[in-house]
């Protein structure tokens, strides 16, 4: 695998954040809530990674969404 | 975690009390690990001794891991030294994933900088290896 | 309850038959034939996140002053109203009071609703988000760490002791006066977004919306917890990055005056 960028190891950090807080919520709701992980990332897989503020923004809108679906209230997704 | 890990080499080498500084090196260096043959440095480290982790055991576990894993192109590709995205068809959140699945696996806690080197199964074997928490 | 029926019919009945029913209201002035159009344009800064890889760009739109409200939110309404409806921005009271449309109009921080459209026809307005601020969409700024930063100074009363008749807690007309000033700011984060401070520290300091605030619960005879909140804020970042520039109490559009409750705040500290 080619040597990543620091953008691209802040994006696989995201995920791998992701990942970690899906296994705070329960069980039965767990693969939805890695389908819909898997599927946001997937969705901007096109943006070129020297398009910086495009992959900072989504960054930052990723962050906010893990911050927002972390809350324990919520127990499922989709 | 580390001061544990000093605790317990002390612990295992009691008797030897000169050789305590050797696992810090190896510890943090898991790449120098393999050129050691366990027999020499049991003595002295019993990381993975007591848990009874083999090179074996560890590589089988992930192994059969990724057999399981569905987004595996060619499972007929996986081996001992298959590497994630060039043999197995895994793109980088793919071997998010496994390492993530390697993490449960062995109970423990891969931090970033260390998650983002393991691309194929020797290195994460090679990283389970030097883990005296796994198990 | 059949009176109130008819008089609702009558009403709906009176209303016009052209204007759909999910327009938005907005200021209008009947035209004027007699008159020329005063056409004026907008430049607008629009920035679409489903397309994060297209840059942001200025769109001008062009308005018949003659038809349009007095203000600049007027005209942000009749451009998504009758020219293009996927414009973006925030509004609620069209009055003042929300500090929903801060925006940085003409060069200037300041809320939409309060901002007279310049009469002059020649010159095109620049309407543009927040300075500073990640984008959400168009006109939209993104407040979470604005908001967040708000809650950390605890902008509520604290007081253990219960009053003697176990009534409300009373203030002196005296003190209530200490407070004339700093219970108006809206919020609206048009100050701190103009701070030159703010801009490149925005993560510790606190900037001077938030200040004020905590200027105005420090100078509340109710509170008790003066101390810790002292305390909290004497350190090298939360309060000293204001180096007085003074950018703030310019642009208030509440006519506040942020740069003198931080320095309030600085002679609390010194002594």
């Amino acid at each position: 695998m080619a040597r990543l960028s620091g953008l691209q190891r802040d994006v696989l950090s995201l995920y791998r954040k992701c990942l970690r807080e899906i296994r705070k919520k329960p069980t039965e709701s767990r693969p939805n809530f890695k389908a819909h992980a898997r599927a946001e990332f997937q969705k901007h897989l096109s943006v070129n990674k020297k398009d910086f503020s495009a992959v900072e923004y989504l960054l930052r809108k990723g962050h906010r969404q893990l911050e927002m679906y972390a809350s324990p209230g919520i127990r499922n997704i989709r | 975690m580390f001061r544990s890990a000093i605790v317990r080499s002390l612990r295992a080498s009691a008797p030897r009390v000169i050789k305590t500084p050797a696992p810090f090196q190896i510890r943090s260096s898991p790449i120098a690990v393999p050129q050691f043959t366990p027999s020499i440095f049991q003595g002295a480290r019993l990381y993975s001794a007591p848990a009874g982790l083999s090179k074996d055991e560890a590589e089988g576990r992930i192994v059969n891991l990724l057999k399981n894993f569905d987004k595996v192109s060619d499972s007929s590709k996986i081996n001992g030294t298959s590497h994630f995205s060039n043999d197995l068809g895994l793109d980088s959140l793919d071997t998010v994933e496994v390492v993530m699945a390697i993490e449960e696996e062995f109970s423990i806690e891969i931090p970033d900088k260390e998650a983002d080197q393991i691309h194929s199964v020797e290195k994460a074997v090679e990283y389970i290896l030097a883990q005296p928490d796994a198990h | 309850m059949a009176s109130l029926r008819t008089t609702s019919r009558l009403f709906a009945a009176s209303r016009p038959m052209f204007r759909p029913a999910f327009a938005r209201t907005y200021a209008t002035v009947e035209p004027t034939p007699s008159e020329n159009p005063k056409m004026k344009t907008f430049k607008v800064y629009r920035w679409n996140p489903d397309q994060p890889s297209e840059k942001p760009q200025m769109q001008s739109y062009d308005l018949d002053l003659n038809k349009t409200g007095p203000m600049m939110l007027d005209a942000l309404i009749r451009i998504k109203n009758e020219l293009d409806p996927t414009l973006t921005f925030r509004r609620s009271c069209r009055e003042g009071i929300c500090g929903s449309c801060a925006m940085n109009i003409d060069g200037v921080n300041t809320l939409a609703c309060l901002c007279r459209i310049p009469t002059d026809t020649k010159s095109e307005s620049r309407i543009y988000p927040l300075p500073h601020t990640y984008v959400v969409k168009d006109l939209v700024p993104d407040l979470t760490h604005f908001y967040k930063q708000y809650k950390s100074i605890k902008p509520y009363l604290q007081r253990d002791t219960p009053t003697e008749d176990g009534l409300e807690f009373r203030q002196s007309p005296e003190d209530r006066k200490k407070l004339d000033g700093l219970y108006e700011c809206i919020l609206c984060a048009c100050c701190s977004t103009s701070c030159p401070s703010y801009w490149w520290n925005s993560e510790e300091y606190l900037g001077p919306a938030i200040l004020l605030q905590s200027f105005r619960w420090l100078a509340d005879s109710r509170d008790e917890k003066t101390a810790e909140r002292k305390a909290a804020l004497d350190n090298s970042m939360s309060v000293y990055r204001c180096h007085t520039i003074l950018n703030c109490t310019r642009t208030c559009p509440k006519g506040l005056n942020p740069g003198r409750a931080i320095a309030e705040i600085k002679k609390m500290l010194a002594v």
